[in-house]
């Protein structure tokens, strides 16, 4: 069969990144360019600001990858993109370069859900083994979604409230951390005891997590610390929080696992960067006996070849769309 | 010479194919919200009806704002990442100045955008479309203490702005439009950006 090169354009939120992609599973050449020193002074990512961004660095990024790849768009097959879910105004930035680029040169236009993209980021590492679990933690999304096959999701369970990696900004802010702070919790709760008591968020039945009571249960703690004239010692709360954050998913990722009979679990987003929830899934899966994928440290963050991958396999599914794809701040992953 | 023109710093699109100082293809609709969903398949039809090829275009002139700041961007990263595609020149040209060039009144013209909160994104022209004075966001009282001194001028817009004399509806009149400009100076599509006129609320608190 022929070698298909699929780029992918992710502009979800704060990165603009554009990837070349072969059969789904190779990496060719990956451009992102970041913006967090810029919104590191507001404490978090402003979405006009963002937007702004974007449509500045789009053909810079552009040209860079093909450059990398030593490729021009006459070589690519199809065009990935992130219609949704994330920023509406940062989305829109990829989807117009997207759609231009269908135009002209008369390519597929793929639309990949930006969940998809985060779970077949596992793709340029390890061939997906099914039936699996993802375990999808980001600023933005915690989910758990079961697929038996190549691009087909059913979503066993999410977040009611807050996202994990939203809960750790919030935390970070709290504790004085700068933005993006969950890194730094990361860095700190290596050097802590879990001396700090704090709630088990919503521990259930369900396969659904609850992050904002975790998060107001350290506000008060704060509060209620400084109050009495206590010096916060943050890298003993760094741990405390971290363990308690990473019980809750390694607790509802554990039942999933045993009542679906998961055989293969990947973590997938931002948040599988996290030192201490790798280490946990590592410690879960041994002990189940199921096998665990975890992407580099460099597929964590959003990019265009988790889009490009997923663009393949959605490829292969049918998944194409005409001109008139718009983006979505909000969608389910189907 | 072909050229296509883009303008989607309102909630309509205006665009169209000019061909030798005939416009072969054009629209103007309203969209509103759809702009991002419909501005692409809109344009494929210009092309459909023009029997044109998406590459057989030498040059783009696009609306770099004031006006909608997603619009603006929609139209500007169509027409960035086209120009860049094809290595054809591209240029700019403000919403308002395509507003002025529009009319064909024997007076100096007023085009004006409601930028909301008593704020107008106005400029102002002579009737020979000289500027007199550049793009700016600016309150309506303070924009009509300049215009006491002109003597005969026309106020163009589509937007609902209480001022005398009454605005006058704005159509784009792309073969002029495209005229005007087709000689002007090219520039690299890398930075070929909006023209926003204001920055985010984000940055005004920041700053202030």
């Amino acid at each position: 069969m022929k070698d298909m090169y699929i780029l992918g354009i992710e502009s979800s939120c704060d990165e603009t990144s554009i990837s070349i992609v072969k059969n789904g599973r190779e990496e060719i050449a990956t451009i992102i360019s970041s913006q967090i020193d810029i919104h590191k002074d507001y404490g978090g990512v402003v979405p006009e600001i963002a937007s702004r961004q974007h449509v500045k660095n789009i053909t810079f990024v552009l040209e860079e990858c093909l450059n990398k790849a030593n490729m021009t768009m006459d070589d690519i097959d199809a065009i990935a993109i992130t219609y949704g879910p994330g920023l509406i105004g940062s989305l829109l930035i990829g989807l117009e370069a997207a759609k231009t680029l269908s135009f002209i040169y008369n390519k597929p236009l793929i639309p990949v859900h930006h969940i998809a993209g985060h779970i077949y980021a596992n793709s340029l590492v390890n061939e997906l083994q099914f039936p699996l679990l993802a375990v999808v933690v980001s600023g933005g999304h915690t989910e758990l979604i079961e697929m038996d096959e190549h691009y087909k999701f059913t979503k066993l369970g999410g977040t009611l409230d807050d996202a994990i990696g939203e809960c750790y900004d919030k935390v970070a802010r709290v504790i004085g951390l700068e933005y993006p702070g969950g890194p730094k919790i990361d860095k700190l709760a290596k050097i802590g005891k879990p001396t700090y008591k704090l709630p088990i968020p919503l521990h259930d039945d369900s396969y659904n997590f609850s992050f904002s009571g975790l998060k107001s249960a350290v506000i008060n703690l704060v509060h209620n610390e400084k109050q009495r004239g206590n010096e916060i010692r943050k890298e003993d709360l760094a741990t405390s929080f971290q363990k308690t954050a990473v019980e809750s998913i390694t607790s509802k990722t554990k039942k999933a696992i045993i009542d679906r009979k998961i055989k293969n679990v990947i973590i997938a987003g931002g948040v599988a960067a996290n030192s201490g929830l790798r280490e946990a899934m590592t410690k879960l899966t041994t002990e189940l006996g199921v096998n665990l994928s975890i992407p580099s440290m460099k597929y964590c963050t959003d990019n265009g070849a988790m889009i490009a991958a997923a663009g393949y396999y959605a490829y292969k599914n049918g998944r194409i769309a005409d001109l008139s794809l718009n983006s979505k701040s909000q969608d389910t992953l189907k | 010479m072909r050229i296509l023109y883009i303008d989607t710093s309102s909630n309509y699109l205006y665009a169209g194919i000019v061909e030798d100082d005939k416009c072969i293809a054009e629209i103007k609709e309203k969209f509103g919200q759809s702009l991002s969903e419909m501005t692409l398949p809109r344009i494929a039809n210009l092309f459909e009806q023009a029997k044109l090829n998406p590459k057989e275009i030498n040059k783009i002139i696009v609306v770099n704002g004031p006006g909608s700041f997603t619009g603006i961007r929609i139209g500007i990263t169509i027409a960035k990442v086209y120009a860049w595609s094809l290595k054809i020149p591209i240029t700019t040209i403000t919403s308002l100045e395509a507003m002025a060039i529009s009319s064909d009144s024997d007076c100096v013209h007023v085009p004006m955008i409601d930028a909301r909160r008593g704020y107008v994104y106005t400029a102002i022209y002579d009737k020979n479309y000289q500027i007199l004075l550049s793009p700016i966001h600016i309150k309506l009282t303070d924009l009509e203490n300049k215009l006491k001194t002109i003597e005969k001028f026309e106020v163009i817009s589509n937007d609902f702005i209480s001022i005398e004399p009454f605005p006058q509806k704005y159509t784009p009149n792309i073969i002029k439009i495209v005229n005007f400009y087709k000689n002007k100076k090219d520039i690299n599509p890398h930075f070929v950006n909006p023209e926003y006129l204001k920055l985010t609320e984000a940055e005004e608190k920041h700053d202030s």
